[in-house]
Order: C-alpha cells, then sequence, then structure tokens
C-alpha cells in the first residue's frame, strides 16, 4: 500500500498504473515468452533489409539449377521454386503477414468494439438490430465467404486486408457488449448518474476503462486470427501476387511441386512463422487475459495439505461433550508469501443440544476455523496446530475417505450464502433426494420421497413444494431447503455460517425460531457464525468471539453480555445498536481489523484498543482464566488484576 | 415555500410493467413497487425509511433522486415541483439532493484514483474551472468525511481502503458539490459491527455542521436508534406509520411495527423477549392484498380490514398509523 503523498498530475497516473500492470505481467511466464516472441517477428520484419541476405527481387539472377536447392551455407534454408533464397523472403513475408494481421484486427476491433459498446449501453433497439446483425453475419462462415468476396474483386493487399478486418469483428462485438452490460450494471455507474454525469462522461469515464482490458485481449486473439485467415486466402491462391507473405509462399511452394522433389525447406519455414507468431499471440493473449482477469486461486476442489503438528495434543476432554476443539491453529500458505496465520491456538467444546455463537467481524477468521472443522480448507489452507475432536475421534488425524463418513452424518454445514447455490434446473426436493444417496449409499430407495417430505416438513415447508424448482421458493425458502439438506443424514451437529445474514429481519427472526426448534426437537448442537451480536443474546449458550484469528473472549452468554473482560468485546458491544436503548449513541471502534497478511506483532487489537499498554504492543496475550466458569479472555490487563 | 418543509412528497407512485398474466391478455400486470408515499423533511432533518426487502423503500430513493420517472404524484422541492424536468434542470437539481449507496465495494470505480472520483462530481457540473481551487475543494470534503488528512489519500485506489474508509469516500464525493440532502440506502449495512457506528456518526455529524437533511433507507430499525428525528415505517409500496423516533421504536401502533421491532435481536441476553413472529414472506407487489394492504399477515387482523384501505389515523401531532384499529 502506498502511503506517500503522491503529486496529482494525470499523465503521472497512468504512467504508475501501466508500470504496475508491467510488474505483474513480468511474473507471467507464458505471457512474457509470448510477448518476446513477437517483439522478435516485428523487429525482424522491420529490419529485413537488413537481416536478409538477399534482396526480394534476387530471382533475376537465378539460373535453372538453384531451383529447390537444399539448405547450405549460401543459402541457409534452401532455394525455393524460383530459386530464391527461402530464409530472404521468410523474413520479407513477416512483413506482409504483420501488416495484414495488425491492420485487419484494427479494423474489426474498432468496428466491434463500437457496435458492442453502443448495443451494450443504449440496449433498446440499437440492441436489437447491431446484435441481429452480428448473429447473422456469426452464422455465415468467415472463410468461404472471404474467398468468394476476394475471388470477385482485386486480390489487392488492401483488398485482403479490409475483407479480413470487415468479416472478423463479431465475436469482440459479442465479448464487449457483455462486459459492458456487466459494467453497466455496476452502482459505480448509478452512482455517476445520481451526481448528474452525462452518458458520454459515463461512457469514457466508467465503462470504457474496464472494457478495455477485455479488448485488448481480445485484440491480441483476433491479429492472430487475421493472420491466420491471409494464409489461408494466400495458399489457395488469392493472395496479392505482388506481394510474397507466409501464405503466398506455402502456396508457391505447394503449388510448384515442392512436395515432389522433396523441397520440405519451402514449406517449413513459412509455415514455422505462421506458428511463430500465432502462437506468440495465443501465449500473450492468454497472459494479458490472466493478468488483467484475475480469478482467485483459492477453490476447495483440491483437498488441503495436509495437517502439521509441532505440539502434541492433549486426550479429548469430558464425555459431554460432543465437539471438542483444542489449540486449532490454521495458515495460508501462498508459494512466494510469508504463511498468513489465519487461526492461532483456538478452542471450545460444544456439548449435545448447545449453541455457541461464534462471533467476529470480516477476515476473524471464523470461517476458515469452522471449514478446518472438517478439513474443507482451500488448497492454500492447512491445520499447522490443534487437534478437533468429534465424539472421541480426532478428525485432523482422519483420511478423506474416513472424513466423508463424518461430514454430513457427523457434522453437516450450512454455508454462507448457501441458499443461492442450489441446481435452478432440478427440482428442491430431487437436490435433497440426491443428497441423502451420495451420502447414505444403503438408504432403502423406496423411503426416499417420504424422508424428503419428512425432512421438508421439519423445516416448515409443506409437501406440495418438494416438486417446485428454486425459482419458485423465496429467499427464506431456499435457505428452509438448504437445512433440511442439511439434517439429511441426521447429523448430531450444525455448523450455520451466517444463515440469516442476507435475509429481512422477520425472515431472519423465522429461520432463528426454526433453528431453535430444531436443536431442541432432536438435541441438535448447533455452532452459529455470525456477526450479529443481537442474534447471539437471543440464541446462544455460549459465545466465542474472535479477533484478527485468536479467541478475545469465550464465556456463556450472560458473562459475555454483562461482564465482559476483554476490551475488543466491551467496544464491540457499544458500538453494536441496542433498540431497548435508543438513545444510546453509538461509538465505533476506531482503525480496522487487521489483515492477515499483516498483523501487528503484539496483541491484535492493540492497535485500536483503548486500554493497550506497552507490552501490548509487544507480546501477545496468553489465554487467561477468568473465575471458575470456564469464562477465558486473552488480555494482559486480566492477568495484571489476578 | 414554507419555513420548515422544504421536501415533500405527495402520493408518489410507481409502477412498473410485469408483463401480461397470459399470452395474449390484454391487460398488462404492474408491480406495485411505490403505492402512494407522502411525507414532509425539514431542514438539516433526518428522516429514516424503514422495511423489509420488497416494500419499495429503494425505488422511493430512485424516485427522489429523478433516477426514475413516477408514475404518479409528485415531489416538490424548496416549492418547486421536480416531478418533471427536463436534463439540465435535473442536474441542476442533482447538486441539491446526493445518494450514498448500500454496498461501498460496488459504488466506486475501481479504475478511478480517489482524488479522481472525488474530482468528477466538480468537472461534471463545471464547478471551479480552476484546479487549485478545485483541488482545494476536493480536500475539504475529503477531511469532511474523516479522511484525514486529505493528500494521504487522494492518489490511492479503491481496492487499498477499508469499507468505512471507501464509504467515506462516497459521501466526500457527494458531500464536495454541497447537497442538501442526502440519501442514503443502506449506507452501512455491509460495514463490519464495529466501524458501522463511524458512518452514521459522520452523518449526525455533517446534519449539524452542514444543515444537511439526511433521508436514511434501511432495514434495521435497530440501528436508526440516536440518529433519527423520525422514522417511517414502509410496508408493501407505502408508509404504515410515521412519526418521531421515540414514538414509532417506544410506541409503536401498527401491528407491522410492533411485531418488527419485537424481532429485533437485542444484545442483552436478560433481556430476550416475546417475538411476534409475522408467518410468510411480504406478499408479491404485483398482487397487493385487497382492503388493508397488511391483513393477510396480521395477527389482529379483524373482518373489515379485508375490504376498506385505512386511512392515516392521526394518534399525535407528529405520529400517524394507518390501521382501521386506531381509527376511531
Amino acid at each position: 500500500m502506498q502511503t506517500t503523498i503522491q503529486t496529482s498530475e494525470p499523465s503521472n497516473q497512468v504512467t504508475a498504473r501501466l508500470l504496475g500492470f508491467w510488474r505483474t505481467f513480468r511474473k507471467n511466464r507464458g505471457g512474457i515468452v509470448g510477448l518476446w516472441m513477437l517483439v522478435f517477428i516485428i523487429l525482424v520484419a522491420i529490419f529485413a533489409p537488413l537481416i536478409a541476405p538477399y534482396d526480394e527481387s534476387s530471382s533475376a539472377q537465378t539460373s535453372i539449377s538453384d531451383i529447390y536447392q537444399p539448405p547450405s551455407a549460401n543459402h541457409w534454408f534452401g532455394t525455393d521454386d524460383a530459386g530464391q533464397d527461402v530464409f530472404s523472403n521468410f523474413i520479407y513475408g513477416a512483413r506482409v503477414s504483420l501488416t495484414v494481421g495488425f491492420f485487419a484486427a484494427f479494423i474489426s476491433i474498432v468496428i466491434g468494439g463500437l457496435f458492442g459498446l453502443v448495443a451494450g449501453f443504449f440496449g433498446g433497439r440499437w440492441e436489437t438490430f447491431l446484435m441481429r446483425f452480428t448473429d447473422i453475419m456469426l452464422v455465415i462462415p468467415d472463410l468461404p465467404l472471404m474467398v468468394v468476396i476476394v475471388a470477385l474483386t482485386k486480390p489487392s493487399l488492401l483488398n485482403i486486408i479490409f475483407v479480413i478486418g470487415l468479416l472478423g469483428w463479431t465475436t469482440t462485438a459479442r465479448v464487449v457488449r457483455s462486459q459492458t452490460l456487466a459494467v453497466k450494471s455496476r452502482k459505480f455507474v448509478l452512482r455517476a448518474r445520481a451526481i448528474g454525469a452525462g452518458k458520454g462522461h459515463i461512457v469514457s469515464r466508467h465503462i470504457l476503462p474496464l472494457v478495455m482490458p477485455i479488448l485488448v485481449v481480445q485484440a491480441v486473439l483476433v491479429i492472430s486470427l487475421a493472420i491466420l485467415n491471409e494464409s489461408a486466402l494466400s495458399f489457395i491462391g488469392l493472395g496479392d501476387p505482388t506481394t510474397l507473405s507466409w501464405g503466398q509462399m506455402l502456396n508457391y511452394a505447394f503449388g510448384r511441386g515442392a512436395m515432389s522433389t522433396g523441397a520440405w525447406w519451402a514449406l517449413v519455414v513459412p509455415g514455422f512463422g505462421i506458428v511463430w507468431v500465432v502462437l506468440s499471440l495465443t501465449l500473450l493473449g492468454q497472459g494479458l487475459e490472466q493478468v488483467l482477469n484475475p480469478r482467485l486461486d483459492t477453490h476447495h476442489l483440491m483437498p488441503a495439505k495436509p495437517t502439521v503438528r509441532k505440539e502434541a495434543g492433549e486426550q479429548p476432554a469430558g464425555k459431554g461433550s460432543l465437539l471438542d476443539v483444542q489449540n486449532l491453529s490454521i495458515d495460508y500458505v501462498t508459494e512466494g508469501k510469508a504463511r498468513a496465520h489465519a487461526v492461532e491456538n483456538v478452542s471450545f467444546t460444544l456439548k449435545e443440544g448447545e449453541l455457541l455463537g461464534l462471533v467476529g467481524e470480516s477476515g476473524c477468521g471464523k470461517t476458515t476455523l469452522m471449514l478446518a472443522l472438517l478439513k474443507l480448507l482451500p488448497a492454500a489452507g492447512q491445520i499447522v496446530n490443534g487437534r478437533v475432536y468429534f465424539k472421541g475421534q480426532d478428525l485432523t488425524e482422519l483420511g478423506e475417505d474416513e472424513l466423508n463418513k463424518v461430514r454430513w452424518s457427523g457434522v453437516s454445514i450450512v454455508f454462507q450464502g448457501a441458499m443461492n447455490a442450489l441446481n435452478p434446473v432440478r427440482t428442491v426436493g430431487d437436490q435433497i433426494e440426491e443428497a441423502i444417496i451420495k451420502h447414505l449409499p444403503d438408504f432403502p430407495k423406496a423411503n426416499l420421497s417420504a424422508r424428503v417430505t419428512e425432512l421438508l416438513d421439519l423445516v416448515g415447508i409443506a409437501a406440495d413444494h418438494k416438486d417446485h424448482f428454486p425459482h419458485q421458493y423465496s429467499g427464506g425458502m431456499r435457505q428452509r431447503a438448504m437445512i433440511a439438506m442439511a439434517l439429511a443424514c441426521n447429523p448430531q451437529v450444525i455448523i450455520a455460517d451466517e444463515p440469516t445474514t442476507a435475509l429481512d429481519v422477520m425472515i431472519q427472526a423465522q429461520i432463528l425460531e426454526l433453528l431453535d426448534s430444531l436443536r431442541k426437537k432432536l438435541g441438535l448442537a448447533i455452532v452459529f457464525v455470525t456477526h450479529d451480536l443481537g442474534v447471539v443474546a437471543e440464541m446462544c449458550d455460549k459465545v466465542l468471539v474472535m479477533y484478527g484469528g485468536v479467541t478475545a473472549e469465550y464465556a456463556g452468554v450472560d458473562v459475555i453480555y454483562n461482564d465482559p473482560r476483554h476490551p475488543y468485546t466491551q467496544e464491540l458491544l457499544k458500538a453494536f445498536p441496542d433498540l431497548t436503548k435508543p438513545k444510546k449513541k453509538l461509538s465505533s471502534i476506531p482503525g480496522y481489523p487487521p489483515r492477515l497478511d499483516a498483523l501487528p506483532s503484539g496483541c491484535r487489537f492493540a492497535p485500536r484498543c483503548p486500554a493497550a499498554f506497552d507490552r501490548c504492543k509487544t507480546e501477545q496475550p496468553a489465554l487467561h482464566r477468568v473465575g471458575a466458569n470456564g469464562h477465558i479472555a486473552s488480555c494482559h490487563l486480566i492477568e495484571a488484576s489476578k | 415555500m414554507s419555513k420548515e418543509t422544504f421536501l415533500e412528497v405527495r402520493g408518489l407512485k410507481k409502477y412498473f410493467e410485469a408483463g401480461r398474466p397470459a399470452l395474449f391478455s390484454r391487460d398488462v400486470r404492474h408491480i406495485c413497487a411505490v403505492d402512494g408515499v407522502d411525507f414532509r423533511l425539514r431542514r438539516s432533518e433526518v428522516i429514516a425509511l424503514v422495511g423489509e426487502s420488497g416494500c419499495g423503500k429503494s425505488t422511493l430513493a430512485l424516485l427522489l433522486m429523478g433516477l426514475e420517472d413516477p408514475t404518479e404524484g409528485m415531489v416538490s422541492f424548496e416549492g418547486r415541483d421536480i416531478t418533471h424536468l427536463n436534463d439540465h434542470q435535473r442536474k441542476d437539481l442533482r447538486r441539491k439532493i446526493q445518494m450514498v449507496f448500500q454496498d461501498p465495494y460496488e459504488s466506486l470505480n475501481p479504475t478511478q484514483t480517489i482524488e479522481e472520483i472525488v474530482t468528477e462530481p466538480l468537472l461534471v457540473h463545471g464547478i471551479a474551472p480552476n484546479k487549485s481551487e478545485r483541488d482545494e475543494k476536493v480536500k475539504k470534503a475529503l477531511e469532511d468525511a474523516g479522511l484525514k488528512p486529505a493528500e494521504v489519500y487522494l492518489g490511492r485506489y479503491p481496492h487499498e481502503l477499508s469499507g468505512g474508509q471507501r464509504q467515506r469516500v462516497v459521501i466526500a464525493a457527494a458531500l464536495v458539490l454541497e447537497p442538501e440532502i442526502i440519501l442514503a440506502d443502506e449506507p452501512v449495512s455491509m460495514l463490519d459491527v464495529s466501524i458501522r457506528a463511524e458512518v452514521i456518526n459522520l452523518l449526525a455529524e455533517l446534519r449539524i455542521t452542514r444543515q444537511i437533511a439526511v433521508i436514511f433507507i434501511t432495514h434495521d430499525l435497530g440501528s436508526v436508534g440516536f440518529f433519527a428525528d423520525r422514522v417511517a415505517v414502509m410496508y408493501l409500496g407505502r408508509i404504515v406509520e410515521i412519526g418521531t423516533m421515540l414514538e414509532v421504536l417506544e410506541n409503536p401502533q401498527h401491528p407491522y411495527t410492533k411485531a418488527l421491532i419485537s424481532v429485533i435481536p437485542v444484545p442483552n441476553p436478560r433481556l430476550r423477549r416475546e417475538r411476534i413472529i409475522l408467518q410468510g414472506e411480504t406478499p408479491n407487489p404485483i398482487n397487493i392484498p385487497s382492503g388493508c394492504r397488511f391483513h393477510p399477515r396480521c395477527p389482529v387482523a379483524i373482518e373489515a380490514c379485508k375490504a376498506s384501505d385505512p386511512p392515516m389515523a392521526t394518534l399525535s401531532k407528529t405520529h400517524q398509523a394507518a390501521c382501521l384499529l386506531l381509527v376511531k
């Protein structure tokens, strides 16, 4: 992050942006290779007269014996059907091929970009007209049409450029249109309108800068396509007869007996040029795409790294506990970066029928902790210490197969935003059935339908909604369906990660009531992950407050709200609105939660803590016991007051 | 122009076409997003518009901003009807009413620096053509929005800032035009609890230092607390109860308001209350129920509620609610 004071010359900003882009791009190996390959061939084309050993028109002095000479010291890559030096022709041919490629692509990009932008931004009739026209152009096969047009007109270089350019814009128009649509619907465009900005301003300042990256990637691909098209046209004899492109070299060699005389060099060399350029552009395009449209490389498809452990664990605690988490620590390991300690030394226990609230702000590690319990961490995540005992069995020691038996039927998770993860083309009942079959393969098929009805009934969805599709469900009902799915295999523990965050207060109340009744009815233990202190006070028995990946405080719900000992808990409560005290002025905690890659050295809350003293800045506080009821808080002040 | 009221909304309606019920049907169905809203706003007053999703509060915001045209009704500002303006007049008005959006991650263009973002409104309106004057205004707006010192932030990009700081940038970009009303659409719902208060406190401060009136749109009655002067509760496109903050929060009269207040979790386990949980969800605004629009979900509905649409019953000089049971 830059903290220096910047002067604000616009040109400086553009340079800075380009420099920033170059710094990222430089690390993309494929892209860099493509770029150098392209620069190399462009330099060759520009300095052709200096590099080529023979002139373009050196055939005048050749005799019959020079035709199809194999490679030799005089002619590195042999000679062609006219006795010309293949290497020289190759170098001059680069000029033609690249010229056609670049100019034709320029035409395509301008037309496609303009069409896409206009159609996407203005919509309505413009869009209908332009996009139907684009569709028609897409349906017509390019190459045959080009052949027809070039054959009917004079096959000059200029004609070829225009024909390729005028036919190659369709994909660009579509790509640009969809990107424009996506950008147009973003809130900052609405904000610009609210400021009073006109259409021109919005297009040039807000839409174009975000369409540009896609256009650049597209341009690179269009160039390679144009070069291929030119080669194809030339190869079938429709090139400009006065110039010699690589396609034309192929055409001449092919048509004039290079194959039968075994003169492979006359075919391989121009072919190599085409491959070289197209390959370089493809690599470059791919590299640009990866840099300009980066996707997160954290995903959940690969199992996380195996557990490594520094310390030996303790034995599982008392028999009453269903889930016993001891000193769990999780790191994110990304190549080239320092380890991020996402969760450190977190412990808690969960008894049957108990409801634990896990409270924390974004980035406090609460979701990571939950995922780690079932080893569902993204690929970069690694459990570095601690144990997770479920009914006395250490889950961190289990392999994927054994874990799969515990997942869902022992502990199941209702993921954050999961209600949007239902498959839209299958009925809800169908999807619940699938979940049952997947996790309980021995479940009698005849009872499946009855079981689904039973589950839906449990979460308050009438049986006649079973065969409805997710879009026929409201948000609250979808969340209920997700809970039904989580209950499918009779788990004893449910982890609910922000299950009501995107829902209205009334629906939230309905879902909370549902979870509470399920807990009573089925004896479920629930871990409720949330940032809403009100919900926790209303529902939970115990509360674990996390901050910056560590336990701030862990105690019974009454203690947390009425006798909090950690300054973070105290400050958080002051920041939370209370309807029963409408006149209370809320106070925010100054500063922001720490980022995982920049954790403070001492206590993680110290930079924002009103009670911090010197020791807090250098030494991370241990977990201290307060009183006898398992109240734990990590703060130096508690040790001092003992 | 009355001394008090400077924004007045009367019978405001917005219907969106929702296609035909059948392929060859003649009548077109409508979504009644906003269905007859009246309220007045005084200078430097804070009014909270509270309601669940689908109650029409966001459409109302767009209508007030002139980003959508109303189907019926009018909005007047400083005594002037601003419902139907041409582009030029509208642009002038934009300076006076500014908006803060819900999602500070989405409402800033990621390719612009903070300086460009805050300068943009000035360029659009051709205010302060001189660069040094412009820089001065931008710095002042940033510092008024709590981003001090402004120089530190000017060259940064939105992604380098935290959520709370981004929301401050959005507010600074509104302040730079010296507006008289700020329309804040769920400005804190995407922020972490510990920093929500700072944005609310900032808005509360601005009404004092700059005499800005605030229309605060939210689904969370709990968060309007000390900061709102008056609260209006919306249900299915209409205001069902309006009153001072204390009247509505401590003495709600409409059954919907009562239910809404009862389900807001209180951060104190010793105060776990009886909740009035309404069953079902807000009906689709295509089919507004007959009579009182709340009657199908109302726990105290009587037979008459199905037939007659209740008028606003006056409970005090400032407190009104639309419920038949309150009409005497």
